[in-house]
């Protein structure tokens, strides 16, 4: 070490102390003019055995401490160095050359663990959820939320989640409390080594990736591929998932990326360029949101076949809900019937997988479809103007479907009917939950008889139970609104489902206890097209109970 | 159409094919209306106009950055008809405006910028009212706008300064200009947002009023250059000239207001882009949310430029509609506002999945895939730096219509899978990664490592292990790791055989397997301590002292290597050298518990048992300081400890629940897997009987200290202290009542009462829960003696040496049964044995010491 360089540490020790409070700003921010300060530092860091170098942590923790931004960078940009110096002489056996290092380092991250008052620091983040409205969309506007278990468990609410960048290092706090001594430990454990093979986890690796991909970003792009190779590298060898799986996204981001780094200038430049607006894919090509209009319209030109196709398909179709007078049976849900043909979409039976049951509004056809479709979104915006719908609760989702398929045609007959009760909530069975189901299932099974046909069973068991018959229609209309809401929906679906079911069946028959109307009970799901069904709260006129019964007719 | 229309309605049928762009029927239209009034001839001419211009810029659209295409007779054509509209001046103000709107884009078009900034400066475009004004009118406005700028952009600056650039006036004044170019492309890009939202909204209501008329909703309304280049040119200006403050907060104008068919595409790359920003140029303190200001001074712009950046100086009458209402999710902190971006880019790209596989549909395959992998990719990234792994790999699942043998994708899927704790899944999917690239070694050793841990699939794992072998040398430095995996597979299935003779085998095996890895491997530390411990296991107590030793000096500060070091120095019964290693173990690795329960036993031995209670006592504060700090209740899905644990109770984890709720089995063993769910299946039971159960959180913390009570009780057991190991037998039963280990300790406290019958009882309990528990079958066997049922005692104690053939003290009893029956050769046999096996038996059973890949 010159004595040049010796000469402005010294200088750069004796400077600090003596300065007077309101001179710190002033001063930090004519630290960057000291241009040989910094190389004479790193030179005392590098040499481990510097008288100076006791010294010179001590007032970096000073910088550090002082809570002057430009202190602290000041202090920070040394961080990397001091980190290799400590970890070099642990690696080499040594560790009391790193002492005052090691003090340095622990000074620092205690500092950075707790906030202002001291208290700990919990970095929280919330996870934004497709189904809650934001600033920048609307739940009903994104066509299909895939309807994971995850989705579903979340619906409605952005759970607030504890978590943060530095999260390893939170652990570490209590240990810190608890025994003084407890980071350097942690420390050494996470760095010490030997022939350079430092002991890793995969939180750290992944930390260390994000940090690489900022370098990578702003200017450092062939250290940093180097360094992200190295890291990937690594994690290979240690068979750690966290970090392959961050690692590999980023080499594969890098290319195309809209932010490229410009090398020459070592600075950071973002290209953006004007993008065709329209869709670059042709339109006669299948599309996931293309194929689902396509089953639209098979439905529409072939209603009554196609009932007679679920119905014979023999899946989970349940038996139809008949309105009693006009024994008119109703289409069947479309929904279900790819099941049954084989065409079935990959969100069949996983609820795990990728499964996209809402049906986007905004989908390509045209025609009376088209038409229905803007019907129901008009209607959707009415509802939404009325403001009061959130649709996170079952009950706003009834108002909903009444608003939407509110009209009762008249011509139902007085005198058969059983009380019937529609959740008219567009939902598919697939997300009615294990209840549901099950029902829809008892009831397919019944009537797989293809001969008998459905409506003869239908009719035969509903006279035969007369009163004691409940029937449930779930009416799953598709295209009804807010199919954003349709993730929200489906967890409470069952709820609806079972808690409508009590009340009725406690109306009804008032002689017998729940759990014996419960047994009596049979209920027949009904999955139709939208736009069919009607919901009624009329009373029905012979019975002696309220309730609430759904009729389906084909709209006209 | 035929049938002559009245006035209005004529003028309002003209004015929705404009507005929705149906120029085809214009000229009928103007057909009938010049029928009515000469005077409309004019307004004709300036329809006719409009509709031919459209018409050829349909025909034969301006390209991005292409140069003008100079006279053409079609063109020609439209400026006649608009000449025609201008000259006679009998047009209504608003329909002169419009004609002079439609000549300046002509002669955009037709490359004369100056002439058409001319005819704008005839018109007063801030004055034109947007409030009330026909929808096609907004459209015109907007691309008046965007039309400006790209003639400013073109035209040269005409100042006389020109020649003086050194002076700061003009460096002012192209700054000046600059500022003028980027607010007109903004009122443009906000005009043209309005102008779509309004014409969705007219398309629509119109629709439910014409009813059964098929409108033209089959196809999308397209925007045309202007406005594109309207929407588009401001942020591409702001980020040009590196002003990424006013380019983030253009993004976000954007993306705030609400979509409508025509902007969904550029919403998904705007969001994808902004995703981008946020995630790679952004740190958390540059950040501000997008309803607040953005700071004056950002780190993020150009330094050289600051001073020059203008905030947003003007003002529009109407302004397109933005998503409102209460309870808005804003963003608070970059990676959220770059995953609310991401997953409404995801939620588009996924819609335009191309799932046809016919070859004329390759280029949409690829484009629909690229398109998303960008954002899954981002996805990954955003997630993966706040620990989201579930919800990850719940995303990467909604990838997979784009997955057809599309590496990438599944492999991201599989790693997620890992990382999410979905280990079965994550298998099956590895399955699919290996069969697209079956060179790599990396992904079935993914898989063994999986099979070996917390599936415990030693079938599976050997196979995808002997995949990692059979590459030879291709697989390279990953060739020993196959070895090592395969070995481990091996020593645990010697763990799970009950033949004896299968289980020497497997052992054999293991030990060729892990002396292959070390020689292929010299410096892995992990060959030869896996070598050490598998020696260790077949108790060749000296070998293994060499191998762990090798160990390390590889890896000085190996936990597993210093705890097997303790343990094989406790088989030599160097207890005191033993309790040695354990501490200085424990100073680098102070909560690691497994370490702890070893200097408990060590402690009764070498200090006495109130050392060890002390241990106990240390033990419990640290489970709880280390649990305490990340609160059980708000079982957030984080990445913290406890959502960790959470995710492994879900997939009912077998790896961390032998290693914490079986001291004797020690790590994986088959049957101990099943008693540990059945335990933990019931506890969940019959702690929700009992709603005051104090655990909701995960079960691993909550095991941990079950066991820490346990060996507590053990403690008080050796000290003859009944009533203080009862009550902490209770603590363990309160957590865990029908575990096998509480009902085993309750029975030693009922023996040390002197309640044979009672003891019995516990110990049958337990072995119905466990019945492969050799501590209870020996103690059990032990009882029967007592009780003189000499040959069930010794079917029992025959069956425990099945499950176990190293445990001395079973051999010992059963010699002792024997002699009883008088079988005196066979007994002494089995004290023979049961004298060799102590000799070499450690203070805890080897296999306490988790093996893992």
């Amino acid at each position: 070490m010159l004595a040049m360089d010796q000469g402005v540490v010294e200088e750069w020790l004796s400077e600090y102390k003596t300065l007077p409070d309101s001179a710190v700003s002033t001063y930090a921010s004519s630290l960057k003019d000291k241009g040989t300060l910094v190389p004479a530092l790193y030179k005392v860091i590098r040499e481990n055995y510097s008288d100076l170098l006791e010294p010179v942590c001590h007032q970096l923790f000073d910088f550090y401490r002082s809570g002057e931004p430009q202190l602290q960078r000041f202090t920070l940009q040394f961080l990397p160095e001091l980190l290799w110096s400590l970890l070099s002489a642990s690696a080499a056996r040594d560790p009391h050359t790193s002492g005052c290092i090691e003090a340095l380092l622990l000074g620092i991250y205690n500092l950075e663990i707790v906030d202002k008052d001291g208290q700990s620091k919990v970095l929280t983040f919330t996870v934004p959820s497709l189904s809650k409205p934001s600033v920048y969309h609307e739940p009903s506007a994104i066509g299909s939320i895939a309807l994971t278990e995850g989705a579903l468990a979340n619906h409605g609410l952005s759970r607030v989640v504890y978590s943060g960048p530095h999260l390893q290092r939170e652990n570490f706090t209590a240990q810190n409390r608890v025994c003084i001594c407890g980071y350097p430990r942690q420390h050494m454990r996470r760095y010490k080594g030997i022939n350079t093979r430092l002991t890793v986890t995969s939180e750290f690796l992944v930390q260390l990736i994000t940090g690489i991909h900022y370098a990578l970003c702003n200017g450092e792009v062939e250290l940093g591929s180097k360094a992200l190779d190295d890291v990937l590298y690594r994690a290979q060898l240690e068979l750690f998932p966290e970090a392959l799986l961050v690692g590999n996204a980023i080499k594969s981001s890098l290319r195309g990326a809209a932010l490229k780094s410009n090398n020459k200038e070592g600075a950071r430049s973002i290209q953006v360029e004007i993008t065709p607006t329209s869709s670059r894919i042709s339109r006669n090509a299948v599309t996931s949101l293309s194929i689902r209009g396509h089953r639209w319209k098979r439905h529409e030109s072939q209603e009554v076949s196609v009932e007679n196709d679920a119905a014979l398909g023999g899946v989970a179709i349940p038996e139809i809900s008949v309105t009693g007078v006009s024994g008119e049976r109703l289409p069947n849900g479309d929904s279900l019937r790819p099941r049954s043909d084989g065409r079935a979409q990959p969100d069949g039976d996983t609820l795990g997988g990728a499964s996209e049951v809402s049906l986007d509004p905004r989908s390509h056809d045209s025609g009376i479809r088209g038409q229905e479709v803007r019907r129901q979104k008009s209607v959707r915006r009415m509802v939404e103007n009325e403001d009061a719908v959130d649709l996170g609760s079952p009950d706003e989702l009834m108002d909903i479907s009444e608003v939407d398929e509110g009209v009762w045609p008249g011509g139902m007959g007085p005198d058969i009917t059983p009380p019937t009760i529609t959740i008219s909530n567009s939902v598919t069975t697939l997300n009615l939950g294990a209840k549901a189901m099950k029902k829809c299932r008892l009831v397919g099974r019944t009537s797989k008889d293809k001969e008998a046909g459905p409506l003869t069973t239908g009719r035969a068991a509903s006279e035969n139970t007369e009163l004691s018959l409940k029937r449930l229609t779930l009416t799953s209309s598709q295209s009804v609104p807010k199919a954003g809401a349709l993730t929200s929906l489906t967890r409470t679906a069952s709820a609806v489902f079972s808690r409508s079911f009590e009340q009725v069946a406690s109306g009804n028959v008032p002689s017998s206890s729940n759990h014996a109307t419960a047994e009596t009970a049979r209920y027949s799901c009904s999955l139709q097209e939208e736009g069919v069904g009607y919901l009624s709260p009329a009373p029905n006129h012979t019975q002696r109970s309220p309730s609430i019964s759904v009729h389906l007719g084909t709209d006209l | 159409m035929t049938a002559r229309k009245s006035g209005s309605r004529l003028e309002s049928e003209i004015e929705r094919c404009r507005s929705e762009g149906q120029w085809d029927k214009i000229p009928e239209l103007v057909r009938q209306l010049s029928a009515k009034l000469i005077s409309n001839d004019d307004l004709g001419e300036l329809l006719l106009g409009e509709c031919k211009l459209q018409t050829y810029l349909k025909e034969n659209p301006i390209k991005q950055g292409a140069s003008p295409k100079g006279p053409n007779p079609k063109l020609v054509e439209i400026r006649k008809h608009l000449t025609a509209a201008l000259d006679r001046g009998n047009l209504k103000a608003d329909y002169l405006q419009e004609a002079r709107l439609l000549m300046a884009k002509l002669c955009y078009v037709e490359g004369e910028y100056r002439d058409a900034l001319d005819h704008y400066s005839k018109v007063n475009l801030d004055d034109m009212q947007l409030v009330g004004s026909p929808v096609y009118r907004l459209s015109i406005i907007a691309e008046a706008y965007a039309t400006i700028g790209l003639c400013l952009e073109k035209v040269p600056v005409a100042s006389p300064s020109l020649s003086n650039t050194e002076s700061p006036l003009s460096i002012r004044s192209m700054t000046e200009r600059e500022q003028k170019i980027i607010t007109c492309y903004e009122k443009s890009g906000d005009i043209a947002l309005l102008y779509l939202q309004e014409a969705e909204k007219a398309l629509s209501s119109g629709i439910q009023n014409r009813s059964p008329k098929p409108g033209p909703t089959g196809q999308d309304q397209e925007l045309g250059y202007f406005l594109e280049t309207g929407l588009q040119r401001a942020h591409v200006i702001h980020f040009k000239n590196g002003n990424l403050t006013q380019g983030v907060g253009r993004f976000r104008e954007i993306l705030r207001a609400v979509e409508t068919r025509t902007t969904q595409n550029l919403r998904m790359t705007i969001a994808r882009q902004l995703a981008e920003i946020l995630l790679r140029g952004m740190c958390e303190q540059s950040y501000w949310s997008p309803m607040e200001d953005p700071p004056t001074v950002s780190p993020l712009d150009d330094p050289t430029r600051q001073g020059h950046t203008h905030s947003k100086n003007y003002s529009l009458s109407r302004r397109p509609r933005v998503y409102s209402g209460e309870n808005l999710f804003c963003p608070q902190e970059n990676t959220e506002e770059a995953l609310l971006l991401l997953l409404i880019s995801e939620s588009m790209a996924n819609r335009d999945a191309v799932l046809s596989r016919i070859p004329e549909h390759n280029n949409d395959r690829i484009i629909s895939l690229q398109s998303a992998s960008v954002v899954y990719d981002l996805l990954t990234i955003a997630l993966g730096r706040r620990g989201q792994y579930e919800m990850l790999s719940e995303c990467l699942e909604r990838a997979m219509k784009f997955a057809f043998e599309e590496f990438h994708l599944w492999y991201q899927l599989a790693l997620s899978l890992m990382a999410a704790g979905k280990s079965a899944r994550a298998v099956k999917v590895l399955k699919e990664c290996i069969r697209l690239k079956p060179n790599d070694p990396t992904i079935p050793l993914l898989a063994v490592k999986l099979c070996i841990g917390p599936l415990h699939w030693l079938d599976e794992g050997e196979c995808f292990g002997k995949m990692v072998i059979d590459m030879g040398e291709k697989a390279a430095e990953f060739r020993a790791k196959g070895y090592l995996a395969i070995g481990l597979v091996y020593s645990l299935k010697a763990t799970d055989a009950s033949l004896r003779s299968t289980q020497e085998d497997y052992q054999r095996k293991a030990l060729g397997a892990f002396q292959r890895a070390q020689s292929l491997s010299p410096t892995d530390h992990l060959a030869a301590f896996y070598l050490a411990l598998q020696l260790a296991v077949s108790r060749q107590i000296p070998e293994a002292l060499g191998y762990v030793r090798q160990a390390l000096q590889l890896q000085g500060d190996d936990v597993h290597s210093l705890h097997l070091l303790a343990l094989l120095l406790s088989a030599q019964k160097h207890y005191h050298d033993a309790l040695n290693i354990i501490e200085m173990a424990l100073s680098e690795y102070p909560e690691n518990f497994n370490l702890l329960y070893s200097k408990v036993k060590l402690e009764a031995i070498c200090r006495g048992p109130e050392e060890a209670l002390l241990t106990c006592k240390h033990m419990l504060q640290i489970w709880k300081s280390f649990y305490n700090l990340t609160n059980p209740s708000d079982s957030g899905r984080g990445s913290s400890l406890l959502d960790r644990a959470i995710a492994d109770r879900r997939q009912l984890n077998a790896m961390t629940l032998p290693d914490f709720s079986d001291p004797e089995t020690g790590s994986v063993h088959a049957t101990s897997i099943a008693a540990s769910r059945v335990e933990q299946a019931l506890s969940e039971v019959a702690s929700s009987l009992q709603s005051s159960a104090p655990k909701h959180g995960p079960l691993h913390p909550w095991m941990t200290l079950a066991q820490i009570w346990l060996h507590a009780a053990e403690v008080y057991i050796g000290m003859s202290k009944p009533a203080e190991a009862a009550a902490c037998t209770q603590e363990a039963a309160n957590l865990f009542p029908t575990s096998h280990n509480v009902l085993y300790m309750k029975g030693q406290i009922a023996e040390l009462r002197g309640n044979i019958d009672e003891a019995k009882r516990w110990y049958e309990e337990a072995l119905s829960i466990n019945p492969t528990h050799v501590k209870t079958m020996q103690r059990l066997g032990l009882i029967l003696h007592q009780l003189q049922r000499y040959s069930l005692s010794e079917k029992v104690l025959r069956d425990a040496v099945q499950v176990n053939s190293t445990a001395h003290d079973v051999w010992n009893s059963l010699g002792e049964v024997l002699q009883a029956q008088g079988n005196a050769a066979a007994a002494t046999e089995c004290f023979l044995t049961a004298l060799e096996l102590e000799a070499s038996s450690p203070i805890l059973p080897f296999t306490i010491i988790p093996r893992a890949l």
